[in-house]
């Protein structure tokens, strides 16, 4: 088997007395879409924030690419090809769409630690902006402002501006969260499309997206591994069941 | 940033308007609008920080003071008259302050950080007042103002109003482009996403807080710019300048005028300085009459004088 784009080992991260994440060791595959379940307080979002930096661990370590990146800020996990997104739809509000994947496709400069030439004329810059504008479906909403989007909207740009950064791995804290149906049908097949040329690892609670779009399954319970497989044997899995999917299908 | 055209139509017939100032104003007027000016340049830097970054600031004043000390203590006691030394001087005395200020504060966030860019500006404030090196709480005369000259011959001199006057007015066009540049260029916009949402911009892979402390030293630095052309229009400096009252007062400037616009902050600094010198004369209470002022803006127009002239461009 290949080396997986993204390792953890025994990654654990405590708080208080509660163990949310208690010795977590996983492997992410690259080109696969990696869907991490768990009834609430799982430890789901603790452990994307471990592995986005956002948080520190414990113990344990995150391996990307083979590289230890376990104590790295969010800021450097980014430059290195880990893009990130959050449970609320995170965007810039007073931003247009174009200025926010504009500002996103600026990680290309190295450093924006320029001063004179306006943001709007590099045009390596223009370029992967218009590109994620595309990719994210909201071309015609170019020039509105984040702030007036629909919340499936505002999800879009959330991810295009993920894309604008060029990232190899996504990594998406319930991208379905508050969305309605058909809101929710647009991103999960948007999600299906970026993950023709990326990897994503997904923490989701609606279970029907997860089975249609994930390759893998990792079901997570008070903050461990219950149990990781290909969609079918986990819907098949009677752990699982007693487990997890118990409660919302009885 | 570029700014909407009746803005920009608004600058440039300003511009001009104080351009032709010491052609038909007296000394008096030239003194005041001088004095607007300098509170233009100081308040638009404030504005970088508190508009454009979302940083709330109470250090300011004492970017201002120290660099007007600075433009005191070197000519005073090392007899440096050239601007061209004293200027990059002060201003460097301000940036280093700005550096550590802004490195040690920055390290807290929200309140915290106005909790403690207020503390650091009253350290500056005793210390200043209380050593008799800098005058104590009498402050110091700056002996001669900055004055250039080539052979013997005065070239530049700040000691004639019309000169200092000119040379305040450069400086404020001068700061106003840089700034509008500066905002515009890749930098800026990602101020704009610290501002807007500094955790999302973390994750996109900007390293948020260099790029704060970077704000935060040229803002600083440009208030010791408006610092050193305060000490030589008025040929003083006190202590009261560091005073967090003179940073809170400028904070109202920006607010005043609105924020986030350059511009707004700029007719914050003419309406405060107008209001505080008429208000003045005509009763001891011109405070009150400026609070006054600042509750009716701050209900009514949340978003300034400058959202007044924005809304006028809309309708």
């Amino acid at each position: 088997m290949a080396e997986p784009i993204l390792e953890l080992r025994g990654l654990s991260r405590r708080f208080g007395a509660l163990r949310a994440v208690d010795s977590v060791s996983l492997a992410f595959e690259e080109g696969r879409v990696h869907a991490v379940i768990g009834p609430n307080g799982a430890g789901k979002s603790t452990l994307l924030n471990l592995m986005s930096g956002q948080l520190r661990a414990d113990g344990g370590s995150v391996r990307f690419r083979g590289q230890e990146v376990t104590r790295a800020s969010p800021d450097r996990l980014s430059r290195l090809g880990i893009g990130r997104s959050f449970q609320t739809a995170t965007v810039l509000a007073e931003l247009t769409c174009e200025e926010s994947l504009r500002l996103a496709a600026q990680s290309c400069l190295g450093s924006s630690m320029r001063f004179f030439r306006s943001a709007d004329h590099y045009p390596g810059v223009n370029a992967r902006a218009d590109r994620a504008l595309h990719a994210c479906r909201l071309p015609a909403r170019r020039t509105a402002r984040a702030k007036s989007l629909s919340y499936g909207e505002q999800r879009q740009l959330e991810i295009g501006m993920m894309l604008a950064t060029e990232p190899q791995l996504l990594l998406l804290d319930e991208p379905l969260a508050g969305l309605g149906h058909d809101e929710a049908l647009a991103v999960v097949d948007l999600l299906a499309a970026v993950a023709r040329d990326h990897t994503l690892v997904l923490v989701e609670h609606d279970m029907d997206a997860v089975f249609s779009v994930a390759d893998a399954v990792t079901v997570l319970v008070d903050g461990r591994v219950l149990e990781t497989g290909a969609p079918e044997q986990i819907r098949k899995s009677a752990a699982v069941r007693e487990a997890y999917l118990g409660e919302e299908e009885p | 940033m570029s700014q909407p055209p009746r803005v920009q139509a608004l600058l440039i017939a300003g511009a001009i308007g104080l351009a032709a100032v010491p052609v038909i104003g007296d000394r008096f007027w030239l003194q005041l609008i001088g004095k607007a000016m300098i509170t233009c340049i100081f308040a638009i830097s404030l504005d970088l920080l508190v508009g454009y970054t979302g940083l709330v600031s109470l250090a300011h004043a004492a970017f201002f003071g120290l660099s007007a000390y600075a433009l005191a203590g070197l000519t005073n006691r090392l007899e440096l008259v050239s601007p061209l030394c004293t200027l990059p001087l002060s201003l460097l005395a301000a940036a280093l302050a700005a550096l550590g200020v802004g490195w040690l504060s920055l390290r807290a966030a929200g309140v915290y950080f106005i909790m403690v860019t207020l503390a650091f500006t009253q350290m500056f404030y005793y210390l200043f007042s209380e050593a008799p090196w800098f005058g104590g709480s009498d402050g110091l005369y700056v002996s001669r103002k900055p004055l250039l000259s080539l052979f013997g011959k005065p070239l530049f001199d700040l000691s004639n109003r019309t000169t200092a006057y000119l040379f305040i007015l450069a400086a404020l066009v001068l700061v106003y482009l840089l700034l509008a540049r500066l905002l515009r260029a890749p930098f800026g916009r990602v101020l704009a996403g610290i501002r807007g949402n500094e955790q999302r911009t973390r994750a996109l892979g900007f390293a948020t807080g260099r790029y704060k402390l970077v704000a935060f030293v040229i803002a600083g630095t440009i208030a010791g710019l408006a610092g050193y052309l305060d000490a030589t229009l008025y040929g003083f400096v006190n202590p009261a300048e560091f005073g967090w009252r003179q940073s809170g007062l400028l904070l109202m400037t920006v607010l005043l005028g609105g924020r986030g616009t350059l511009y707004g902050p700029m007719l914050g600094a003419f309406l405060l300085t107008f209001l505080e010198h008429f208000g003045a004369r005509a009763t001891d209470h011109w405070n009150a009459i400026v609070g006054a002022v600042v509750i009716a803006v701050v209900l009514f127009l949340p978003r300034g004088v400058a959202g007044l002239v924005e809304r006028g461009a809309r309708g």
